[in-house]
């Protein structure tokens, strides 16, 4: 995991510094997708959703500077996540008639307490999606190309194993080599981003 | 590891996975895996564990499900590069009530029964339900099932409206229309099936590639414009033509129209004015937009918009909020393409402003007529030397557009010119006047409006700026909006933002 550093200094969210840029935009860019995501589910389009999105982080920013002087028990981490799905469902079911009309699909209202427990277990859901994205842009920026492809064309586009060989004129034994390689850094960069919030509470 | 104890080496897997090996130890490690099944599934395992495995494939994979589901569309989160497309929802409360509604199954591997089909797994969800993978025993086949959401399953005017998109898509038999193998509305849960396609929505294949060649612009268009032209030859107007809805299939060159959702038979007045916009505001036509009644020709606008989006990257017209886009949508003209993406031949650019004219006097009248047209312009790009291109697609655009516009608006076009004639005359004559001699300038300023008027007669070197000029400008009369503009403004007034 020490062959990439430089995520670990990115991810550094410093708690008592909410001021610094780069770490806010990248959880900022973790957390944003999760919301729109999960707000298009609900029907909500895509101005509106980025409406959502962009009011969820506002309000978990502004909580940001009180992290450490209030609840030094929880982990970084989780109380992130929880204030952001707090917002998010506080958005998402206190306004539900303030969606502009023009979306694709029937306003219905859902009964609230059936849609919060729903609505957590998908945001849950997607902000693991949205580190495996992101963590797999890092990989693939970092990685060669061909080993990249390997790993693309069999679990991303679906081809198999022997397509793959075939179109990157590399045997087979390659693929499964160079798509286990990307796997492995995939799989160690999702744990460093999911680890790297929680270290800094502990 | 077995088969070659002599070879197989757990410790080289791991330092081939973290990248230490020499390049002449990489090679021998691969001549190895070659002949070694179990190291080539052992790598596997050493790499990440199987839920690893499963997880990144279903993060990261492209689904089919955003295609043929119900306008969960795809994100449109430009500024930022994330792939962030899946709109699947996964253990949701929803999905978990509609399978525990399902009907017990004898086989194992099944989540249960619907009908009579086995389903085997979730392929996403969306406002009005959920799709399921399903096997069809009998006809041996995998399908899709569109489930009504039980939430909406109580509601008579969801079911109704459920009931009608089946029906209506039915009746459309064309091979780039998806096909609906069957319906039913009495159970407690109403449902349609349809084929399962493996492939990706012309949304996703945007947002992973960005603009599109011309080839493939003109080819996915046509197809498109071809299931168009089925579609409302059966009295049908999809309403929401958008490239979630347009699914590539893999493999074969074939494009498949999906999600007649919102289509309705163009007699069915009683709904359409529920007051609720359906379409995609992205994508819709100006006369969606400001809510007057729309027919086949409000598709050929939002294809015009879906191949401006191939030209591009994106839809034409963008704004911060959804009534941002209908304003755009009503009140101004994209960004030209040419200008976005030079690698697009003229000829298309026009197909397309001709699509995208707001008055519905100069857009294209049929999808037939676009299908044949886009037929020939393929042709023409497979074969440039054989092909020509086809005759309505040589002639500049202004010109037709001038010849074709009414003697009014060609005499006020001509009283135009000639005023930017003068226009044109005149700024230069001052220009060059204020350069030869800038002693004379504020003398020149300080002057009378009628003497500076006059034209000093100096030649005038700059033709091609005024002829530009005077193109823009007549480019600028022919999707003569006023009348729209000002139906629109008078709605407007009435209409909170």
């Amino acid at each position: 995991m020490d062959e990439i550093p430089e995520t670990r200094d990115s991810l550094l969210i410093r708690v008592a510094d909410a001021r610094d840029q780069a770490a806010w935009e990248q959880f900022a860019r973790i957390y944003r997708p999760v919301v729109y995501n999960v707000a298009r589910m609900r029907g909500l389009q895509d101005a509106d959703a980025q409406d959502v999105a962009q009011q969820v982080l506002l309000s978990v920013s502004k909580a940001l500077p009180n992290w450490e002087r209030r609840d030094e028990s929880t982990r970084f981490r989780h109380w992130l996540c929880r204030m952001a799905r707090n917002a998010t469902i506080n958005m998402l079911t206190r306004q539900p008639k303030d969606r502009a009309a023009g979306g694709p699909l029937l306003p219905v209202d859902i009964p609230e307490d059936h849609a919060n427990s729903d609505l957590d277990s998908r945001l849950v859901r997607e902000y693991r999606r949205q580190l495996f994205r992101q963590a797999a842009e890092h990989v693939r920026t970092r990685a060669d190309a061909t080993t990249w492809q390997a790993f693309a064309m069999t679990m991303i586009d679906g081809l198999t194993i022997t397509e793959a060989a075939e179109r990157l004129q590399r045997s087979e034994a390659v693929i499964y080599a160079a798509r286990s390689r990307i796997m492995r850094r995939l799989r160690d960069t999702v744990k460093i981003m999911e680890e790297d919030a929680d270290e800094r509470s502990s | 590891m077995n088969a070659h104890p002599e070879t197989c080496d757990p410790s080289l897997l791991e330092r081939y996975l973290a990248d230490l090996l020499l390049s002449a130890e990489e090679a021998d490690f691969h001549r190895h895996l070659e002949s070694c099944e179990a190291c080539r599934q052992q790598i596997q395992l050493v790499a990440a564990a199987p839920s690893s495995w499963s997880d990144a494939e279903e993060f990261l994979r492209d689904q089919p499900f955003e295609a043929i589901a119900f306008g969960t569309s795809s994100p449109d989160l430009q500024k930022q590069h994330d792939n962030v497309r899946d709109g699947r929802a996964s253990a949701s409360a929803e999905v978990a009530q509609v399978l525990a509604m399902l009907n017990p199954t004898d086989d194992p591997q099944m989540l249960g029964r619907i009908g009579g089909y086995e389903v085997s797994g979730v392929i996403g969800s969306g406002g009005m339900g959920i799709v399921l993978k399903a096997f069809d025993g009998p006809l041996d086949r995998t399908v899709a099932i569109k489930v009504l959401a039980p939430r909406l399953a109580s509601s008579g005017a969801a079911r109704r409206r459920f009931a009608r998109e089946a029906k209506a898509a039915a009746t459309v038999l064309h091979p780039n229309v998806i096909v609906i193998h069957g319906v039913s509305n009495d159970g407690a849960l109403p449902f349609l099936v349809m084929p399962y396609l493996r492939g990706e929505s012309l949304q996703r294949r945007l947002d992973r590639l960005g603009p599109l060649a011309t080839e493939e612009i003109v080819r996915i268009a046509q197809q498109v414009a071809a299931g168009l032209a089925a579609a409302h030859g059966q009295g049908l107007v999809h309403r929401d033509i958008k490239p979630a809805n347009i699914l590539l299939e893999d493999g074969v060159e074939r494009v498949t129209l999906t999600d007649f959702g919102l289509a309705r038979a163009v007699d069915d007045a009683s709904m359409t004015r529920s007051g609720v916009i359906a379409g995609t505001p992205q994508y819709m036509s100006p006369e969606q937009a400001r809510g007057d009644n729309v027919d086949a020709r409000s598709d050929l606008f939002s294809l015009g918009s879906v191949m401006y989006a191939m030209c591009t990257g994106r839809p034409p017209f963008r704004a911060e909020t959804s009534y941002g886009i209908l304003r755009r949508i009503t009140d101004t003209e994209p960004r030209p393409i040419r200008e976005v993406n030079p690698n697009i031949p003229e000829w298309l650019d026009r197909i397309i402003q001709r699509l995208l004219a707001k008055s519905l006097d100069i857009r294209i009248p049929t999808a037939d007529h676009v299908a044949i047209l886009l037929q020939k312009c393929l042709a023409h790009l497979q074969q440039p030397t054989i092909v020509e291109l086809p005759e309505e697609c040589r002639l500049p655009h202004h010109r037709r557009g001038y010849m074709s516009t009414s003697p009014v608006v060609r005499v006020v076009s001509a009283i135009a010119m000639s005023c930017l004639v003068i226009a044109g005359i005149y700024s230069i004559t001052q220009l060059a006047s204020g350069i030869s001699r800038p002693a004379t300038v504020s003398k020149t300023t300080s002057n009378s409006p009628e003497t500076s008027i006059v034209p000093n007669l100096s030649p005038i070197d700059d033709w091609d700026a005024i002829q530009t000029d005077i193109d823009a400008f007549e480019n600028d009369l022919i999707p003569s909006e006023t009348d729209a503009r000002k139906l629109w403004q008078t709605t407007l007034e009435t209409k909170p933002p």
